[in-house]
């Protein structure tokens, strides 16, 4: 007879749960699409606010973490007249009070575009101050935390109380902030070809350009041992004057990774190596730039090999004999690339 | 109708849920940093409140007695539930600004404490005005606690400047520490006035036969 009460009452919750479960299942269904219909649209908004020369945001998962704590939600690149201007990535890392997330801009040309809190859970009045967008840190020009990363360069310190501006009373947030966008900047930095490890810039490798854009698609290496990593199309005032290429290729040990510009016409404007896995003293002295300057001048469709215009480090034949390759090939698939019109 | 008056009284002064009953007092003390929040909160604390009560005084005779807190839980819950998406939908600056709070309506203490004290022994009718009651008395309470603490702690009331900028906004007002202080010079104030309505009113038939809980220092401080 117990049982049987049990039984009773157990069907009697599990009818006001089914009840609750149905009206519930009404509700979301009615309210699911307009809320995430209102999340895109947020996202679109707070997306254009960080990076407004773009027109439209395409998702892309070229953009890395350095780090477990901080999470790269969603990434995007930011392309302007379908031409690529720079990353967006939304960021979630740990802050005063629990994580904050924020999107942060990165231009191709190495600045900070924008940086948006999008949810910050710290105090408020304090920390919270970071989200509000009538704290000025600096109130004579009306900038607000997040709106002085704004044009700020990828190579500053983004040191607190340093180069940025801290929110008073609240150094951790300021803190935390700072080094979400700097992890940012570096990542992206790093997918755009403008890492601080290298400070190669595509659009200074071929003189007269005023502007770098990548590339819709990869030009491609017709030499097996030489990978195009990114392609870049240059320009003037709009028009094409060139192109760039990041390559990685074989050395005498390892890896000899760097850039090669080259010309509408066909000649190597400039060429920039920037890592090299050879000996150090040794293979590595062809990242100088005695080295790679030799080969600004010649074209894509000259030989370009060792004895055949250039010049070997003594003592370094392999590796001089690898990145003179290396220089080859890329100015090869480039100006397939350029006469291809695949830019 | 003189009755049901006096029920609806009764949760805005003589036995308001934070000044007197006090209870729920955890969420007033976090989501009164701005009045907006204030408001917010208040609207949201009633519609769930308005609502448990009436659908648990409408189904008291089909509720077993030793399952009623899962029941009530289960009404409570599904109704907040509701009120959350329906913020996010339609007012998602509000939604995104209280943040946990809403969710945390479901263990409110007022909530369940209405629900249990009263609702599950009243009619549907007394049940709406104690909760329309209640939920006021709650609203009005979060709204003068932070209408204070903005106005002191951020110069500002509903997000516009109202003290000039030459004011330095005191900071320890937006702080639990100064919310503490906000909230019981306010009490003091409430129940001194409190005492002389129910000293002047003393023959008061209303809230004799109305309450389920006469005297509230029997009420369990949940």
């Amino acid at each position: 007879m117990k049982g049987f009460k049990m039984l009773k009452l157990g069907l009697i919750l599990s009818a006001y749960c089914l009840v609750g479960c149905v009206a519930l299942a009404a509700v979301y269904n009615s309210t699911s699409k307009v809320i995430a219909q209102r999340q895109a649209d947020d996202l679109r908004a707070a997306l254009q606010e960080v990076f407004p020369t773009a027109d439209s945001f395409v998702p892309t998962d070229k953009v890395k973490s350095p780090s477990e704590q901080i999470v790269f939600e969603q990434a995007f690149t930011a392309n302007a007249g379908g031409k690529s201007q720079g990353i967006a990535v939304k960021v979630k890392g740990p802050s005063y009070g629990g994580p904050t997330t924020l999107l942060v801009g990165i231009s191709a040309n190495g600045t900070v575009t924008g940086v948006k809190v999008l949810e910050n859970n710290d105090t408020p009045g304090l920390g919270a101050n970071a989200a509000s967008s009538t704290y000025y840190v600096n109130k004579t020009t009306k900038t607000t935390f997040a709106g002085q990363f704004a044009g700020k360069k990828l190579t500053d310190a983004f040191e607190v109380k340093n180069d940025v501006l801290a929110i008073t009373s609240a150094t951790i947030t300021s803190r935390s902030i700072t080094g979400l966008v700097q992890a940012v900047g570096k990542a992206a930095g790093e997918a755009l070809g403008i890492g601080q490890s290298t400070t190669v810039r595509p659009v200074e490798l071929v003189p007269g350009a005023d502007e770098a854009h990548m590339a819709a698609a990869q030009a491609v290496s017709a030499n097996p041992s030489v990978t195009v990593l990114e392609t870049w199309a240059v320009t003037r005032e709009g028009t094409v004057i060139g192109a760039v290429a990041k390559v990685e290729g074989r050395g005498f040990e390892g890896k000899i990774t760097g850039y090669v510009g080259l010309s509408q016409d066909g000649t190597i404007t400039g060429v920039v190596l920037v890592s090299s896995g050879d000996t150090p003293g040794l293979g590595d002295q062809v990242l100088k730039s005695s080295f790679t300057d030799q080969f600004v001048g010649m074209k894509a469709s000259d030989p370009i090999t060792v004895g055949n215009g250039v010049t070997a480090i003594t003592g370094a034949t392999y590796s001089s004999t690898g990145a003179a390759a290396l220089v080859k090939s890329a100015a090869d698939a480039l100006e397939k690339a350029l006469a291809g019109g695949g830019l | 109708m003189k009755r049901l008056f006096g029920i609806f009284l009764n949760g805005i002064v003589v036995e308001n849920p934070l000044f007197v009953i006090m209870i729920g007092l955890c969420s007033s003390m976090a989501v009164t940093t701005t009045v907006a929040n204030g408001i917010g909160m208040g609207v949201a604390l009633t519609f769930v409140l308005v609502m448990s009560e009436v659908i648990i005084s409408a189904f008291r005779k089909f509720i077993p007695d030793s399952i009623r807190m899962p029941v009530f839980l289960v009404v409570i819950a599904a109704f907040t539930t509701i009120m959350d998406l329906a913020m996010k939908a339609y007012f998602p600056a509000l939604s995104k600004s209280m943040g946990v709070f809403i969710p945390l309506v479901v263990v409110n203490c007022i909530v369940m404490g209405r629900v249990e004290a009263f609702a599950s022994k009243q009619p549907v009718l007394d049940s709406l005005f104690d909760g329309l009651g209640m939920g006021l008395g709650y609203t009005w309470v979060l709204v003068v606690l932070a209408v204070v603490r903005e106005l002191l702690g951020n110069g500002t009331l509903l997000g516009r400047q109202i003290l000039p900028a030459s004011f330095e906004p005191m900071i320890f007002f937006i702080l639990p520490p100064g919310g503490f202080l906000v909230f019981s010079l306010w009490m003091a104030v409430s129940n001194s006035f409190r005492r002389k309505l129910l000293t002047r009113s003393k023959p008061e038939p209303t809230t004799a036969t109305c309450c389920a809980l006469p005297d509230s220092s029997t009420v369990e401080k949940a």
